[in-house]
């Protein structure tokens, strides 16, 4: 199990991860802003020249126009001159030739209207008053010059919108009635199919204004003349000719030749400028979105490589702390360094286990060792007391007694050699104890009894040899001896589930729990503590710590040791361990 | 598992991300409006034609003009709502002829779902989003000032008006009385209402004005009674002591103020009513109608020999339109 520490905290992937994008983030975002700061720039740079250029062909246009009226009304002028049929036949050809002409009309030194010349009409008798001729101005301007926009007002219903182009005639004998002035009412045909095709972009426009800022074509005029819409021509005519951008609009200007008239091209920041700057912003979006993306695959399984195996790598070490004794390692494939730590990890798991087994070996070779030892040292005093006993029987001529202990004597170490085998049949054990019991019996001179209370569905079990002599052993010497009365050794082995229990019950002195307890700790001193600690441990190293001695004992009432084992059908299972 | 999970959430995060920077928007067909207009034929209403045209190209929209023969049929109009609502008009800018009669068939096209602007002349219904046009209170005021300020001494004053069911005339006819009752110089003659049509309106202030020889002012409330009017005054040759005050900018009026028949004309701004109602038409269809005013009012003024050929006077006066023809 991972612990918590281990799990709070960053992964390396995440940490990367989000590095990666990070940095990829704030250096697409600087690009991106530099860019478009860049292109913005260059597009309305490119929207003035654009406009500039539609103003500049309008211009040209518009400048041609007056040009060719100029050249007009040199014609008009020169008819002037001709005899009155030929003059009127000439007008007349002029005025087919060019339907855009409202009417010629001619004026007296004094203003008045002399002649009017227009396909099909006649001026009224009374005119209220003419807009298209104004004294003042015409005396006061030495050459032709055009007048704002006005309406034809010198004929009976009706009343076309022109502007009038009027020119001083040279002066001619003749007095009174000669004309001084020639006027040309022109109408917009012309000139409105000159500005009204021209677009920039989808809602620029281009119109015509004079010095002063009147309006002399505008393609919406009907618009600005309803209220609906108003230009802000005086701030207009202030400017000198050039482009101006602000925010919404660029105002380009361009005056026509040297008639007056100007050319304002009208053309919308937000359709020329802002719509490609959001195209473009559009456009980058999706790139750096894009390269976000990869930047975010690429790190991901990048992360993933370094990661993943790194993850991999902390389980095994988990599963390894877990159980070191089944754990078996796979070498985990990945980037070389990850290989590399994989490698020596593996080398260190299969040297940690080495070790383990190692010491694990050792310290059952100990016990053997310890065992061996202890079996091999049957307690000499045993031996030369039991001897000294079947001496004096013999002396004593109690042969029979004499040779029953030798007899058990011999079986007794016959069992305790076994072949050298660690485990024996229960049998044998029950055996064993029983030549033990007999010998101490004479030993001990009838001062104790003793019962066995075997099941004898256990016989067949195996268990470890040498493990019932040592606690009768201490059960007489530290139960009985010092007793009064005749004591009395039970020994019983019975079946307990999968288990066999072998108790030896003694009413002895008995002893208190801490002296119980003691028994099967490590500073025991005397002999016979030694051989019951022995006897714990060999169990509990063959068979696990759930198996073992438990001592219960109670002071003058006795002692009973219960000895719990599996049953073991083969000894070989649990030999060779 | 967590490891499988994650390609697929990437997958479709891309997905959605290249699915965003597809969508482009796709052109709209037209939309449908119509006019429907007193008249076809007035100068008035072709002006406001003309602004309607501007705002519907200038909006891109598909815009259907129709209007009845004579301007005191609304049977016919009722029937060209219906037919504008069949023929798939989203929007319906209307001039009503009858402020009452109108009303229903104007509720069954809102029921329709079209929606309702009314320009010059209102209707009496809830499902107008606006009204656009003249004050024609104030107009009628304008009338009266004009009167009272041509005409010193005490002023007879006969008003020539059509149909007593149109919201505009009575309103007109109203301000006019009002104004000249606070003078207090003036009195009223006599009040008719004729037909919008030249020739009967002609007839009728003939009657009129022999019937009342003390009539020394002469208001009428609209364009083809005006020229009836001017034409009447003419026909009796009373220019010099009848005032004659007209509504709106006909050439027949223009002459008749030049040649001192007609003294002052009150001139509304049809092209303005026209472009405005189109342009709130087209408001209504993209989802402003929100910020549409319930009364635009368009500009009114007086016209008179002083200020006939001011550039004002010019431009309220005459319609620019530089693709005219020289021919008559």
């Amino acid at each position: 199990m991972r612990t918590g520490a281990s799990r709070g905290g960053p992964r390396t992937a995440t940490i990367l991860v989000f590095m990666v994008v990070g940095v990829v983030f704030v250096i697409l975002g600087c690009c991106v802003g530099l860019f478009l700061g860049r292109y913005r720039d260059a597009m309305i740079q490119s929207a003035r020249t654009s406009t500039a250029q539609a103003v500049a062909q309008v211009s040209n246009t518009v400048s041609n126009y007056l040009r060719d009226m100029e050249q007009a009304m040199g014609l008009v002028e020169q008819s002037m001159l001709e005899r009155p049929e030929g003059r009127d036949e000439q007008l007349s050809a002029f005025l087919k030739f060019r339907p855009d002409v409202v009417a010629v009309t001619s004026y007296s030194a004094a203003g008045e209207l002399l002649d009017c010349w227009s396909p099909d009409r006649e001026p009224k008798e009374n005119i209220f008053q003419n807009l298209s001729f104004d004294l003042e101005r015409a005396r006061a301007a030495p050459s032709p010059y055009m007048t704002a926009p006005h309406v034809v007002t010198i004929f009976q219903s009706w009343y076309p919108w022109v502007v009038t182009m009027t020119a001083p005639l040279d002066p001619m004998p003749g007095g009174e009635n000669t004309a001084a002035w020639v006027s040309l009412d022109l109408s917009f045909s012309n000139i409105s199919s000159y500005i009204n095709n021209v677009s920039i972009g989808q809602r620029g426009y281009c119109f015509l204004m004079d010095r002063v800022g009147n309006i002399v074509y505008h393609p919406q005029q009907q618009l600005l003349y309803s209220g609906l819409k108003s230009e802000d021509t005086e701030a207009l005519a202030a400017l000198e000719d050039g482009a101006y951008a602000d925010n919404t609009v660029i105002h380009c200007l361009t005056s026509v030749g040297d008639s007056g008239w100007r050319v304002v091209g009208v053309s919308y920041v937000d359709e020329l400028v802002n719509r490609n700057v959001r195209e473009m912003i559009w456009l980058s979006a999706w790139l750096a979105g894009l390269i976000l993306a990869t930047a975010l695959l690429a790190s991901w399984i990048l992360s993933r490589q370094l990661s993943r195996p790194l993850r991999e790598l902390a389980s095994a070490m988990g599963r390894f702390e877990t159980d070191a004794d089944h754990f078996t390692y796979r070498p985990m494939g990945g980037t070389r360094e990850v290989r590399e730590l994989s490698g020596s990890f593996g080398h260190m798991v299969v040297r940690i286990q080495q070790l383990m087994s190692t010491v694990r070996q050792e310290e059952i070779n100990l016990r053997k060792t310890e065992l061996k030892a202890l079996q091999a040292q049957i307690n000499p005093h045993f031996l030369y007391n039991t001897l000294d006993s079947i001496a004096w029987m013999c002396e004593q001529g109690r042969g029979g007694d004499a040779v029953k202990m030798i007899h058990a004597l011999a079986r007794l170490f016959r069992i305790s050699i076994s072949k050298g085998h660690e485990l024996i049949p229960i049998a044998k054990e029950i055996e064993h104890a029983e030549n033990y019991l007999e010998i101490q019996k004479y030993r001990y001179k009838n001062q104790f009894t003793y019962t066995f209370d075997v099941d004898p569905g256990c016989l067949n079990y195996y268990c470890n040899k040498i493990t019932l002599q040592p606690i009768i052993e201490n059960a007489i010497m530290h139960g009985l001896d010092l007793l009064v009365d005749e004591g009395h050794i039970t020994v019983r082995v019975r079946q307990d589930g999968e288990d066999v229990v072998f108790t030896v019950q003694d009413n002895g002195v008995g002893m208190s729990a801490e002296q119980a307890a003691a028994i099967l700790r490590e500073d025991a001193q005397d002999r016979t503590g030694i051989g019951i600690k022995n006897v714990n441990d060999r169990l509990r190293i063959y068979f696990g710590r759930q198996y073992g001695l438990r001592i219960t004992s109670e002071l003058d009432a006795g002692t009973s040791v219960e000895l719990r084992m599996p049953k073991v059908k083969e000894a070989r299972d649990y030999e060779t361990k | 598992m967590r490891q499988n999970r994650r390609p697929a959430l990437w997958a479709a995060l891309a997905l959605l991300f290249l699915c965003g920077c597809g969508t482009d928007a796709v052109p709209e067909a037209r939309r449908s409006v119509a006019l429907v207009a007193k008249s076809t034929e007035t100068e008035f209403w072709l002006s406001a034609f003309a602004g309607a045209q501007a705002a519907a190209a200038e909006y891109n929209l598909e815009l259907t003009i129709s209007g009845p023969g004579t301007e005191e049929d609304y049977e016919t109009q009722n029937k060209m709502i219906a037919q504008a609502v069949e023929n798939g008009a989203e929007v319906i800018v209307f001039s009503a002829i009858d402020y009452e009669r109108n009303a229903e068939a104007v509720d069954a096209a809102a029921q329709a779902g079209v929606g309702i602007v009314s320009i010059d002349s209102g209707v009496g219904s809830d499902q107008v989003s606006t009204y656009i046009g003249t004050d024609n209170y104030a107009a009628g005021q304008m009338a009266a000032r004009a009167a009272l300020e041509g005409v010193e001494g005490p002023l007879y004053v006969g008003m020539v008006n059509y149909g007593e069911s149109s919201a505009s005339g009575q309103e007109r006819e109203r301000g006019a009385l009002d104004g000249l009752a606070e003078s207090g110089r003036a009195r009223i003659a006599a009040v008719v209402n004729t037909l919008t049509d030249t020739p009967r309106a002609q007839t009728d202030v003939v009657a009129l004005l022999l019937a009342h020889p003390e009539i020394n002012v002469l208001i009428a409330f609209n364009e083809p009674i005006s020229v009836g009017a001017s034409k009447a005054v003419r026909t009796l040759d009373r220019a010099e002591d009848i005032f004659l005050v007209g509504f709106d900018s006909n050439v027949v009026t223009i002459d008749g103020l030049q040649d001192g028949y007609v003294d002052a004309l009150i001139v509304q701004n049809p092209y303005a009513m026209g472009y405005l109602g189109v342009e709130s038409a087209y408001k209504l269809l993209t989802g402003q109608g929100g910020s549409l005013k319930p009364v635009v009012d368009t500009s009114t003024q007086i016209v008179d020999r002083e200020n006939l050929f001011t550039m004002d006077g010019q431009k309220a006066l005459f319609a620019f339109d530089p693709s005219q023809k020289r021919a008559k």
